[in-house]
This record gives structure tokens, sequence and C-alpha cells, in this order.
């Protein structure tokens, strides 16, 4: 899979380009809007990382024209931009999704994920991750074959961190689609803590295999232990 | 081009002169008018009376001519100046005095002249001369004669015009004067305005506590001052927040920028383990998080500020949109064994943005968790007012706010308890949040507390028209 990444900013890119090259991507680096233009023209790329505020030409221009000539590749938007005029133009313009800076990286990552396997939809009812199992039809979960009673808010987060297994979940991430905010208040904060504590309780504690983790200064995730 | 001044002054002035002008001239012509007519009335009777006498005067020549002698003969010749015609019916000149030279009074009389009242008329001479006339028939012997006698007018004129002469003398000193004072009376009238300008030009964003200087507070002058104060007054107000917040806010950004680079400085100072460094950048992570919370809250209130939120509207029941409140934040409750009751109407609707309004009930409840003691309870009370209003009160049972923070509750940044909030992570931004998130929907909120006795937190907001809602009732929770 080939990303090109059009960001001005040397750091972000560079942190752009090793994390999503740990993720085993092919990552391009264009650092101005010309010359990201240049390379969608002449190369092929699964997915476009387009910063709306760029030297020389802006992202928006560089994508509407992109998009006039008929180009299908997926866009994501990366904007310190955070207005939903800016959002909607964006998304206009032929954007297929939109991240305001500064983002998590677990989140942009989800994004990314999430735009590449467009299409293929794979919500498996079933769930697994080493003895913890969750049948998202009946609504049951267990683990190591016995039933863990979970409140409904509970038991979404564990759908949620399992489907998202051995990756960082951010808070961000969690209270969107968890608890279905847009934006992420401080009590959220709280109240997310508290339920992390009670599924730790339920999930792990009468077990010696602990499967959620606490990544300090990012989220949360669900995997087996290193 | 117009000619315009450019202030008020010289404006105001140049107006008086015009008006008191024009007035002058409009006096002056109705003046001379009457003085014209009396003077001419005059004339003309003595004119009559002269007709009279010079009939008496006629007299058959033997060669069938008209010639003037007196009866008496110490009666006086007709005055130089009087021009005097004698004429047969039949248009043949009988007697023309001297005073005419070959001048005529009008050539041969026509078939009715003079048979009417001789009412005198005005003529002009070949020569220009302008001559009042006046004529009659009369019978000289057994002859009829048409008779025509003539004053020139110049006397009337000349005496007209010394009276012109005389007004036109005054008016320019007249119209001077006014001039002068009206110009005086302009700046006289002006100068608190000029005051006012010099002290306003002084007083900058620096020196805004300044205020005018106002003589009269009563008069039209002093009651611009007044609003001028005013406004200064609600500008000072606002720059001062402005400042306080800015203020703030740095303060708010220098405290986790203050962690990370503690930490970083820190952690670089010595070889450390790799969990050891995961543990330093998280813990500075933390701190990022921190203050991207803080930019993301700011920029919510600026866009607000700015008014450039669209609202999603929907029609739902108050008491549904507090139990979505409840049901994100009653965890934290849990944790502190405290009750939240939920009582109101599900009738109750309002038409508001479901994802702003909550965030609002939330704010408001994690408030109250948050300052409530252990095993406490809190009561959200759905209830209207009339037909127009609805309340939803969150009251608590916690320490209560002292009444000299009460009014700063909503700033922003503002915080009670300086040092302990902190530790929940909040930025003091909350209440202000929830605050514009009322306001947002065309209502208002406010804060009821006494020490020791609990807050009462009430929202109120317009109620909806469409109650298409079953009419069940909302039982507590």
């Amino acid at each position: 899979m080939r990303i090109l990444v059009v960001e001005d900013e040397a750091k972000v890119a560079r942190a752009l380009r090793e994390g999503l090259e740990r993720e085993k991507y092919e990552v391009v680096v264009a650092p101005t809007g010309e010359e990201g233009f240049f390379l969608v023209n002449a190369e092929e790329f699964d997915l476009i990382l387009l910063d709306l505020m760029l030297p020389g030409r802006d992202g928006l221009q560089v994508l509407s024209t992109l998009r006039k000539r008929g180009l299908q590749t997926p866009v994501l938007i990366l904007t310190a931009r955070d207005a939903i005029e800016d959002r909607v133009n964006g998304l206009d313009k032929g954007a297929d999704d939109y991240l305001v800076k500064p983002f998590a990286f677990p989140e942009l990552l989800a994004r990314v994920r999430a735009l590449l396997r467009r299409g293929r939809t794979e919500q498996a009812p079933q769930l697994k991750l080493a003895d913890l199992e969750m049948d998202v039809v009946t609504r049951n979960a267990k683990r190591r074959g016995r039933y863990l009673e979970l409140t409904a808010r509970e038991f979404e987060l564990l759908e949620y961190l399992l489907r998202h297994k051995e990756q960082v979940v951010s808070r961000e991430m969690l209270a969107r689609n968890v608890w279905k905010e847009t934006a992420r208040a401080t009590p959220l904060d709280n109240v997310m803590d508290v339920h992390i504590n009670r599924l730790r309780r339920k999930v792990d504690e009468p077990f010696d295999r602990k499967l959620i983790h606490t990544v300090r200064g990012v989220g949360f995730v669900l995997r087996e232990e290193e | 081009m117009r000619f315009r001044p450019r202030n008020v002054r010289s404006r105001l002035t140049l107006w008086y002169v015009l008006v008191l002008a024009s007035l002058l001239a409009l006096y002056a012509g109705v003046a001379s008018l009457f003085l014209f007519l009396s003077l001419r009335e005059d004339f003309d009777q003595n004119l009559l009376g002269d007709v009279e006498t010079v009939e008496g005067m006629l007299a058959k020549e033997p060669n069938g001519g008209v010639s003037l002698h007196s009866r008496r003969p110490d009666a006086p010749e007709p005055r130089i100046g009087h021009f005097i015609e004698v004429w047969s019916p039949e248009g043949s000149l009988l007697y023309r005095s001297a005073a005419l030279r070959d001048q005529t009074l009008g050539g041969p009389p026509g078939p009715d002249e003079g048979l009417h009242d001789p009412a005198p008329s005005t003529i002009r001479l070949p020569n220009g001369t302008r001559v009042r006339l006046a004529s009659g028939v009369y019978h000289v012997e057994d002859q009829r004669v048409v008779l025509r006698v003539a004053y020139s007018e110049e006397g009337l004129w000349r005496e007209l015009g010394e009276f012109g002469g005389v007004l036109l003398l005054g008016f320019p000193i007249a119209v001077l004067l006014a001039g002068f004072g009206g110009y005086a009376l302009a700046r006289k009238a002006l100068s608190p305005i000029d005051s006012m300008t010099t002290q306003a030009k002084k007083i900058s964003a620096e020196r805004l506590g300044d205020r005018l200087s106002i003589e009269n507070p009563e008069d039209e002058v002093g009651k611009l001052g007044t609003v001028f104060n005013e406004m200064l007054g609600r500008l000072q107000s606002a720059f001062d927040q402005l400042r306080r917040f800015t203020a703030d806010a740095s303060h708010e950004l220098r405290t986790p920028l203050t962690a990370i680079r503690s930490v970083g400085e820190v952690a670089l100072q010595d070889e450390r383990s790799p969990a050891e460094y995961r543990d330093v950048i998280g813990s500075m992570l933390e701190e990022v998080d921190r203050l991207t919370r803080l930019a993301e809250s700011l920029l919510a209130l600026s866009r607000a500020d700015a008014g450039h939120v669209q609202l999603q509207r929907e029609v739902i029941p108050l008491v549904h949109l507090a139990r979505e409140a409840s049901s994100v934040v009653e965890v934290l409750a849990e944790e502190k064994r405290q009750q939240i009751g939920i009582e109101g109407d599900a009738n109750l609707v309002v038409s508001v943005d479901r994802l702003i309004l909550r965030q609002a009930i939330v704010n408001l409840l994690d408030n109250a968790i948050k300052y409530s003691a252990p095993g406490s309870g809190i009561l959200v009370r759905v209830r209207s007012e009339g037909d127009k209003q609805v309340f939803l009160e969150v009251i608590d049972q916690g320490p209560g706010i002292p009444s000299e923070h009460q009014p700063h509750v909503f700033d922003r940044f503002y915080r009670v308890d300086k040092a302990r909030t902190r530790e929940w992570g909040g930025a003091g931004l909350g209440l202000s949040i929830t605050r514009w998130a009322v306001e947002v929907h065309g209502g208002d909120i406010s804060l009821e507390s006494k020490e020791d006795k609990g807050s009462t937190f009430r929202v109120s907001l317009p109620l909806a028209k469409d109650s298409s809602t079953s009419p069940s009732k909302g039982g507590s929770q």
C-alpha cells in the first residue's frame, strides 16, 4: 500500500512517515502542493494525506484540480482549521475524510485503515482475542468459556477495543464511537476511566493474563501481553 | 462645486446670515411697497385736486381754442411740472401746457375717456418720463372738452429711492452684526463639544478609565457625553475581561508547557531504560492532551463568540435530554455512591441542538458530582414556568458556592477553588461553555447557592410549541 503525504511541516511529515512505515505502508512525502500534484500525476498511490495550508498552492485547490481530472484515490485531509464550513468545504471538494490537527496518531491509523479497506466491510459478528470471545448478535462476552456480566456501555466499549485489537485506541475515538459525542469534554475522560476500570475488573482481574492495557498519554489497547 | 464650510460653527453662522438677510430683504420690500402706495395715494389726491383747480381756470378763446387763466388774480400759476392737455372730443388739441413742450399725454382721447371716475394712471411720455395722469370731461361754456392733467412721478421715485438708500446702508451692517453674533453664539453652544473632543482624543486603550467631564448632564451635549461615558464603561469592562482572559489563558498554557519541558529535560539528564522513556513520553503526551483540549475549548468558545455555530435543532422532551446526560456521567456518581434523581414532565419539549445542550447538562451534572460529598443526592428537575419557559434545575447538596464567587462562576477560567480543580483536569471552561450552550438556544442560566446549603443551577429555555409526545409522566429514576 502506497501513501502520499503532502505536508510542509518537516517534523510532522517525518513523524507521519515513520509512524506509517512502522505499519508497513510505503510512504512518499511531498513538502509542497506543486510537488504533491506532480507526484500524483506521475505515480500510483492508494491514499493521499493532504495538508490544507501549504505554501504556494492551497491544499483544497490541489484537491479540486485532481478530482476534476478524475482521480479516484481516497484523500484524507489534515488541517488545523476546524470550522464546520471548512470541513464541509473540504468534503465538497472531494475529500473522503477530515482530521483536525493536532490529531492522535492511533486515530490517524484507524482512518487510514478505514479508507484503504473502503467497500470491504468486515463486520464479523464473532470477535476473538486469545481466550476472550464476543458475539455481537447475541451480545455475549466470554473469557475462558465463562460469561462476563457487562452493562450495555461496557459491552460497546469492549467490542470497540476488540474490533481494534492490537491497535491503540485514543480517547477521541472512544468518545466519538462509543459515547457518540462530537467533542471530548473533560467529564467524559473521567467517565472513560471509570468504565475502563470496571471493564478491567470484569475482564482481566480474575485472570492472570491481562488483555486491557493503558498506553500512557495515548489511549488504550486490547492485546495479549508483549 | 457647492460651497460647504467644514465645521458646524461656520455652517450655523452661514445659515444665520442667510436667514437674516432674506428676512431683511423681505422686510425692506414690504416696507417700500407700503411707502410707495401711501406716497402715490397722496400724489393722486393732489393730482385730482389740481384737476378741479385747472378745470376752473379753463377759458374759451375766441379762436375756438382754450386757455388757462386765473379768475382770481392772486391765484398761483399752475406749478411747473404740471402737464396739461385739453382736447375736444373730436380729437383736436385745444391746449397744451408749456412744460410739455412737444410731448403728448397720449394723443387724441378715446370715446369714453374721462367719463368714469377720474382714477389716475401711470403712463410714459415719448421722452421716457413717467407721469401720473388724471383726466376728466368738462364743459367750457358750451363746449365739451377732455382735460388731462399729469405730474411727473420723479419726486415720488426719488423719495422712495432715498428710503431704499437708507435701508440698503443698514443692510450690510445688520448682516455683518448677525454674522458675528451668530458665530459667537455657535461657538459658545459648541464649546462643550470641543472640550469633549479634546478629552476624547486623550482616551486610549491604556487609559480607558478616563471619562469626559460633563457640565450639564441634562442638555443635548451633556446627554451625548453621558452616553459616550457609558460606552467607555462597557469598553473598559470588555477590555478588562479580555485582559484577564488572556492572562488566564497564558497561565493555562504555561502550566502544561512547564510540565512537558521539565519532564523532558529531567529525563534527558541520565541514561534510562526503554520502559522509563516510555513513561516519560507518556507523561509528556498527557500534557499535550491537556493543551489540545484547551485549544479545542477555546476554539469552541471563540467560534461561539463569533456566532459561527449552526444549531441542528430538533424538538425533544427536556427530561429525555437530562436522562441522556445523566447516563453519561452516572458512573461517576456511582463511584461516589451518589444518587442522581430525575423528575419532570415529558410534555415539556424544547427545540435544541441535542449534542450541544446535552454537553451543557453533562457539565452541570459533572460539577454537582465533583463538589458533592460521597453518598449525597443530586436532583435534576424539569418544570415549566407559564407556557413559554421551561426550567431545568440541577440541585446538589454540596458545600455551596460562597457569594463572592457566585457572579464569576460562568467566567472563563474562573475557579472557585484554585488549587483543587486542576486534579480533575478542568481548565475552568466548563461552566462558560455551558452558559454559551444555553444562551445560544435563547435561554438563560443562573445560580442559586448558599454556603453549606448546596447549589442550584437553573437553566431556563423557551418551551417549544410542538408537544406531540405522549402525555406520560416522567418519573424519577
